[in-house]
């Protein structure tokens, strides 16, 4: 495959974000579907990154530490939610947790 | 094939697979395993593309601090509510796979078919290595270009911390958490906190859990659904406000992972 | 520093890596001898000269004990928990530089595994990541214990390395980098205070950083008196209580392997590092005055053990989110602002500072009147474990 291009960082990239997707999609537990959101943000990094190293460019880098300082605020509110959640209704499975629908 | 390249799919393969193991796997335990094993693996990615700070900031901040508390929040939640008690719906399943297929064979072909181009910026290693390294270059960074925004995502972490406190906030505001919550960790929260006796409650009254919100979809195949909800109140001693209020299956609290 | 072979890296890390395993071994030994005289007792005598064997009849103990696994454990995570630990403890000894580049039989080798240009994070990072070990072990083991304790692990170091993470800023800000062997490069240099030149060690410009980070690392490695994951009296023996035989000692060694990691890191940001007479005329000094340093750090643990009880754990967060946060928050301003006007990049008028000086004068009146307690917290840190 020759040299290391930033070809290579974006089909990785790719590849993590739709497997994160597909985790969205089919898995019914918040927690592991929080989990898999995680992994798409971080997919996005990847790529950013990837395409800063590409121009040689820092921007891609920034953005990323941006992007990791978001996750984490939105970690620390996402699980207080979960764990709100789970203390009222007592699951976490998103099929369960329909109680604005009916 | 250089070394790099080799490397390189190394670690891509060790990713991709353990990405995929958050998503297959039944424990939720396990997916917050895989997804460590995926996270440090992307960080020695970023190393490959000389970000060296951003793959020690991914490191500390989400699999030190995120992933831990995912954890922290897996072990808090009640350990019965954790398996998924139905998998997703077939449909769902099959239309996901078919989705993520046709998205990555999108995103494939663009990938392909384009290559990147644009502008070329300064921050060429050599350019790097003047300033001193990767960390003070990104320091440049972002310390000029983008001062506005670092500004702003400090206040979004404020807000984000403000929001979190408050949401982890006893149920209704003004009321004074137990003793027991203050001071310690609950184990197994629902159960083993919530029921604890309110100060000046008539002695001898038998204790019943306030909150009984079942969910109705709740499967009646977890096992210890029945005899750990209630309190094993027994006569409660003259005087004595209980803190703590101890189910009849102990062993409910410990176990997380086999149970489904 | 020079491009050096491969194989001499490696040569230099496995060198570093068993001095580390050996020094982890006799760690204990020093411990139980040091306990012991606090104690007035003996401690180990009977193998060896002085117990000096000691260690190794430890090792050969536990390797022959049995293997016990729970039979709800979940295997695989109960296999390799402890190795996380005792791993992560021991990569990052790779970073931290036990002197320049030397010549050894007519050959340049670098004292270090790597020079990383975010060496100090690198440590954190690697510490961050060793929690992993307490908590799936304590959710592998299946049972209250040993899950309380991972809990409690985990709400502990989560909290104590956010404050060892910030006491190092200060110390980032004046040495401009992160590199460890940049940081020990700044301390090589002397400050002339009047007649007598003194090194510039970080600990004399940062001492409130100093305080901070030693009391973190305490708590970050679990020992006493923050040794809440594993209080006997109240957890049994708190995240490893299932753990037994080798298991048991990879966890054992990891605890001790990260107490002497983080008193070499201590040592390398505050303490100068290898510098101290004559280390820049032979650097076997250098690496003499290194663990030099870092025994007196760890019989400091040893001292905080013997002699303070143990806090509770709203006493322990306490600590750690209202009086240290805000402390070295407050320090991290200070310095990037005394910083800034050494450098000349601030100019401030004379009435500033007349100002600033009235400010202080009146906030120390307030807190020392009898009932105002506002800026009582530098007290309740020197008298840490006083109640």
């Amino acid at each position: 495959m020759g040299e290391l291009g930033v070809d290579h960082f974006l089909f990785l990239s790719a590849a993590l974000f739709i497997i994160g997707m597909m985790g969205v999609l089919t898995r019914r537990n918040l927690l592991i579907i929080f989990m898999c959101v995680e992994l798409m943000t971080n997919a996005v990094n990847l790529s950013l990154v990837a395409f800063g190293w590409g121009l040689n460019s820092l921007d891609g880098q920034a953005f990323a530490v941006f992007i990791v300082a978001v996750a984490a605020a939105e970690a620390a509110v996402g699980l207080a939610i979960i764990m709100a959640l789970s203390r009222r209704q007592r699951t976490v499975d998103v099929d369960a947790l329909r109680s604005l629908r009916d | 094939m250089p070394w790099d390249v080799l490397i390189f799919y190394l670690i891509a393969a060790v990713c991709v697979l353990s990405a995929a193991g958050v998503v297959v796997a039944r424990n939720p335990v396990h997916s917050a395993i895989f997804l460590v094993l995926c996270f440090v693996n992307i960080a020695a990615t970023f190393v490959m593309m000389g970000a060296e700070f951003l793959a020690v900031v991914q490191v500390i901040v989400y699999t030190g601090a995120i992933l831990v508390l995912v954890l922290f929040v897996l072990m808090l939640v009640n350990p019965d509510d954790l398996p998924e008690f139905h998998a997703a719906r077939p449909v769902q399943r099959y239309v996901g796979l078919l989705l993520g297929a046709i998205l990555l064979l999108e995103v494939g072909a663009a990938i392909v078919t384009r290559s990147v181009s644009g502008e070329q910026g300064t921050a060429t290693p050599d350019n790097i290595a003047a300033v001193g390294g990767n960390t003070q270059a990104l320091g440049r960074v972002l310390y000029s270009d983008y001062l506005l925004a670092f500004e702003v995502v400090s206040l979004v972490l404020l807000v984000g911390v403000v929001g979190a406190i408050v949401l982890a906030l006893p149920e209704r505001l003004g009321e004074r958490p137990s003793v027991a919550r203050r001071g310690s960790i609950s184990l197994s929260h629902p159960r083993g906190v919530d029921a604890a006796l309110p100060e000046g409650r008539p002695a001898g009254e038998t204790l019943i859990p306030t909150r009984h919100s079942t969910s109705p979809t709740r499967a009646s195949g977890a096992v210890a659904t029945g005899n750990d909800r209630e309190v094993s109140a027994g006569p409660t001693p003259t005087g004595v406000v209980r803190d703590l209020v101890m189910t009849r299956d102990a062993d409910a609290f410990g176990h997380m992972g086999d149970k489904r | 520093m020079n491009d050096q072979p491969l194989w001499l890296t490696f040569i230099v890390a496995f060198t570093a890596m068993n001095v580390l395993l050996a020094g982890m071994a006799y760690m204990t030994w020093f411990e139980r001898k040091v306990l012991a005289r606090m104690q007035d007792r003996l401690g180990p005598t009977r193998t060896g000269p002085a117990g000096l064997l000691q260690p190794i009849a430890d090792g050969i103990k536990l390797l022959g004990k049995e293997d016990l696994i729970p039979a709800a454990a979940d295997k695989p995570v109960f296999f390799f928990a402890p190795l996380v630990i005792f791993v992560t403890a021991i990569v990052s000894v790779a970073v931290i530089p036990f002197g320049g580049t030397v010549e050894i039989f007519g050959r340049d080798v670098n004292l270090f595994a790597a020079d990383l240009n975010v060496g100090a994070l690198f440590i954190l990072a690697f510490g961050s990541l060793g929690v992993y070990g307490i908590i799936l072990g304590s959710y592998a083991s299946a049972s209250r214990y040993p899950l309380l304790g991972g809990l409690r692990a985990a709400a502990q170091v989560i909290s104590y390395e956010i404050v060892l993470g910030l006491a190092l800023v200060g110390v980032f800000i004046l040495s401009g980098s992160l590199s460890l062997r940049d940081i020990l490069a700044r301390q090589q240099e002397t400050l002339s205070l009047g007649p007598i030149d003194i090194p510039n060690w970080f600990i004399l410009s940062q001492p409130i950083a100093f305080v901070i980070y030693t009391i973190a690392a305490v708590a970050e490695t679990n020992r006493a008196p923050f040794d809440l994951p594993e209080a006997e009296t109240e957890l049994a023996a708190g995240f490893h209580t299932e753990y037994s035989a080798f298991r048991f000692s990879f966890y054992y060694l990891g605890e001790y392997i990260n107490m002497i990691v983080i008193s070499l890191f201590a040592s390398t940001l505050f303490l100068g590092g290898t510098g101290g007479p004559g280390s820049d005329r032979f650097w076997g000094l250098g690496i003499f005055w290194l663990l030099a340093k870092t025994i007196v750090f760890l019989f400091f643990y040893i001292w905080l053990r013997a002699t303070l009880p143990r806090f509770r754990y709203d006493q322990l967060m306490g600590i750690a989110w209202k009086v240290l946060l805000p402390l070295v928050l407050l320090n991290i301003v200070f310095t990037a602002f005394i910083r800034l006007v050494a450098n000349g990049e601030l100019e401030i008028p004379v009435w500033v500072w007349i100002a600033v000086a009235v400010a202080v004068v009146a906030l120390l009146a307030l807190s020392l009147r009898p009932g105002g307690g506002g800026e009582a917290a530098p007290a309740r840190t020197s008298a840490v474990g006083g109640d």
